[in-house]
């Protein structure tokens, strides 16, 4: 089972984020202090650390995942801050973090992006040249797509994001994800944009709608399904 | 006002800095003109003495008799005397010089000396040369210099009364230039008590007698200006603030009560409970965008300035919004262009350009066309959006830019009012301008910027 360690010092957020976490699988883990989180990552071994960034007492949440990098815990880390500033995400990252985000967040963007963490360590990145997911092939080399046999025609942006889904298949996706990692910009209410994009994707991997494989999960983002 | 204030002003003291060093100035020339002219009018007499004294050499003594005979009927009042005396100093012939003894053998000869004769009860001042002839008689040739007398006088004169004038004068001016600056300084005084009160829309005075000063006040008074707009903005936004806010919150209130109130089934709680946190998620998505247009203004993006090419931006965001508008029936298109880079945030021009065209896009009707041009020319760089909707009126487009500004008839269209506060905001931060005009018909929106300031 999959354990996650929860650094927030607000017991109320704890409380919520924890709940979230175990119903989508996780086993969770809490400290309150940076030091009482160093002294816990140290001790046993987590798949993953959820890190606020204002932590009471001498240790913040950057200063906690500074000595936990030169103490060589290499665990991935998704830090939380209401902070939203550009700069303010840079220095997170900078400071060793894997993922930002920013307060206040919807609970199925915290698990899409925890998730994308663990996938990316428990398989590392290798050049791969074809996806597959069910009956979906994709050509990273010739660029080309079919579905159950039928190739498929795709402008480049819907390759990509054809791509992006593929490469997460069976996780939800969010639009922010979607929209960071195929445009390129950062960006916080692209939503309703993403969807007319989606939709003309839908509609050319399956124009009749006999096979829906890209699911729409509420509120949250899209999940690309391996159906038959 | 007290003399004490007066007296401290810099306009007084200036006044009579002035004063005094043209005081000095102005005695030290009439000085040096009275000593020249006196001079002069002493070398000139003297000159007259000697070519006087001239046809008296080597005459004999019945021409010398003969000739001061006939002097003396000339000038019967010896105002220019001329005397023969003996060698031992007594009178021999030629002009009276009255009772009063004079050495005339212990003087120089053929040099100029002054001397004093008294004359009907005055002492009157005489210069005279003497000429010695060989017997050792001597004949002395003098003017009364009464007249130049009265020259130096009237010339001592003219200069105290004009000096005597220049102070007064200049009293009178440093004390009117300093009643001045008083009275100025007075109504500024109180124009800026006025505004500390609170009367905001007060200024200070700008007719001064002091240049410096006004320019000064008029610098104050559009500082002044800014700051009433900024806080009749801020004002605005706190009115906005809570009116927006207030209606959603309602809404949302509502809907919980119904939820509580009629619910019955696990169904309908969950949709109660979803359309709940629909209203939530708009309430932070307008929180969140307050914060990004403060985060912008603040100007610490700067810091994440790279380069940028605005054509590449402009491109995606219309690639980005082409299925949008395809799906309104709206045609949208960009002008292909060069490259135009510039220093700047990609993802805050993104949202910008973005912002625009989502405009377009909710005002444009189904049939019309959306053009986006970047474009770098000797008016500077930047982009345009140009729409067919019904454009915006001229007296609203410097409304539009502020926050939570929603023209009446866009009342009822989605949206949270910040979208071109933020991209005023981010203009702002990219040293751009917003520009809008009417496109005849719709409405053109453009951000341009100095040209190849960045490069």
């Amino acid at each position: 089972m999959t354990r996650v360690l929860i650094v927030e010092d607000d017991p109320k957020t704890a409380k919520e984020i924890m709940a979230a976490l175990s119903d989508h699988g996780f086993a969770v883990d809490s400290a309150g202090t940076g030091r009482e989180g160093v002294l816990k990552a140290a001790a046993e071994s987590y798949d993953a650390i959820v890190l606020d960034r204002m932590l009471p007492g001498g240790l913040d949440g950057l200063g906690m995942l500074a000595t936990l990098r030169s103490a060589g815990i290499e665990t991935p880390v998704l830090i939380l801050s209401a902070l939203s500033g550009v700069d303010e995400r840079v220095r997170g990252l900078r400071a060793g973090g894997d993922d930002y985000l920013t307060k206040p967040f919807d609970f199925l963007e915290l698990t899409a992006r925890l998730d994308v963490l663990l996938r990316r360590r428990s398989s590392a990145p290798q050049r791969e040249t074809m996806l597959r997911v069910g009956a979906l092939e994709m050509d990273l080399l010739t660029h080309t797509v079919s579905h159950a046999g039928k190739p498929v025609e795709l402008l480049p942006r819907e390759f990509r994001l054809l791509e992006c889904l593929m490469r997460h298949a069976g996780q939800v996706v969010t639009r922010t994800m979607l929209f960071e990692e195929v445009w390129n910009y950062h960006y916080v209410e692209p939503t309703n944009v993403i969807d007319v994009h989606i939709g003309k994707l839908r509609r050319k991997l399956d124009p009749d709608g006999s096979r829906p494989i890209i699911e729409t999960v509420r509120g949250a983002g899209y999940i690309l399904r391996a159906a038959g | 006002m007290r003399l004490a204030d007066l007296r401290r002003t810099t306009s007084f003291r200036l006044a009579v800095l002035f004063l005094l060093l043209f005081g000095v100035a102005t005695t030290l020339l009439c000085s040096f003109i009275f000593m020249q002219t006196r001079n002069y009018l002493d070398r000139r007499a003297e000159e007259v003495l000697r070519e006087e004294l001239f046809p008296f050499r080597g005459l004999n003594a019945a021409e010398l008799h003969q000739l001061l005979a006939a002097h003396v009927a000339m000038d019967p009042h010896a105002r220019r005397p001329i005397t023969l005396f003996g060698p031992d100093g007594a009178y021999l012939a030629g002009s009276q010089l009255g009772s009063s003894h004079f050495q005339i053998m212990a003087e120089p000869a053929d040099r100029p000396f002054a001397f004093t004769l008294q004359r009907d009860g005055q002492s009157v001042q005489f210069r005279g040369v003497a000429l010695t002839y060989p017997g050792g008689q001597r004949l002395l040739v003098a003017q009364d210099m009464a007249g130049a007398q009265a020259f130096r006088g009237l010339l001592l004169d003219s200069t105290l009364w004009g000096g005597l004038a220049t102070v007064v004068l200049g009293l009178i001016g440093a004390v009117a230039a300093g009643v001045g600056a008083v009275r100025h300084i007075d109504r500024i005084t109180r124009a800026v008590r006025g505004i500390v009160r609170g009367d905001l829309s007060g200024r200070l005075p700008t007719r001064g007698h002091v240049r410096e000063l006004d320019q000064l006040a008029h610098e104050i008074n559009f500082m002044l200006g800014e700051i009433e707009r900024l806080m009749e903005e801020v004002k605005g936004v706190c009115d906005n603030v809570a009116h927006d806010l207030r209606t959603p919150l309602t809404r949302l209130l509502a809907g919980l009560e119904r939820a509580r109130r009629r619910a019955a089934s696990v169904d309908e709680y969950e949709a109660a409970v979803d359309e709940a946190m629909q209203e939530i998620r708009g309430l932070l998505k307008t929180f969140a965008a307050m914060l990004r247009i403060a985060e912008v203004e603040s100007g610490a993006r700067r810091a994440g300035f790279t380069a940028v090419d605005l054509t590449q931006v402009g491109a995606d965001v219309v690639e980005f919004y082409e299925p949008m508008a395809e799906q309104k029936g709206v045609a949208l298109g960009i002008s292909d262009g060069a490259s135009v880079p510039m220093q700047g945030d990609p993802s805050l021009l993104f949202e910008a350009l973005s912002n625009l065209v989502d405009n377009a896009l909710k005002f444009t009707p189904s049939g019309g066309r959306i053009d986006v041009r970047v474009f770098s020319d000797d008016g500077g760089q930047g982009f345009e959006v140009s729409d067919t909707g019904p454009g915006i009126p001229a007296e609203q487009r410097d409304a539009v830019q502020r926050r939570f500004y929603r023209a009446e008839q866009s009342r009822h269209t989605p949206g949270s009012g910040l979208g071109l506060a933020l991209v005023s905001g981010v203009a702002g931060l990219h040293d751009m301008r917003v520009r809008i005009e009417d496109a005849k018909p719709g409405c053109r929106i453009a951000l341009v910027g100095p040209r190849g300031l960045q490069g």
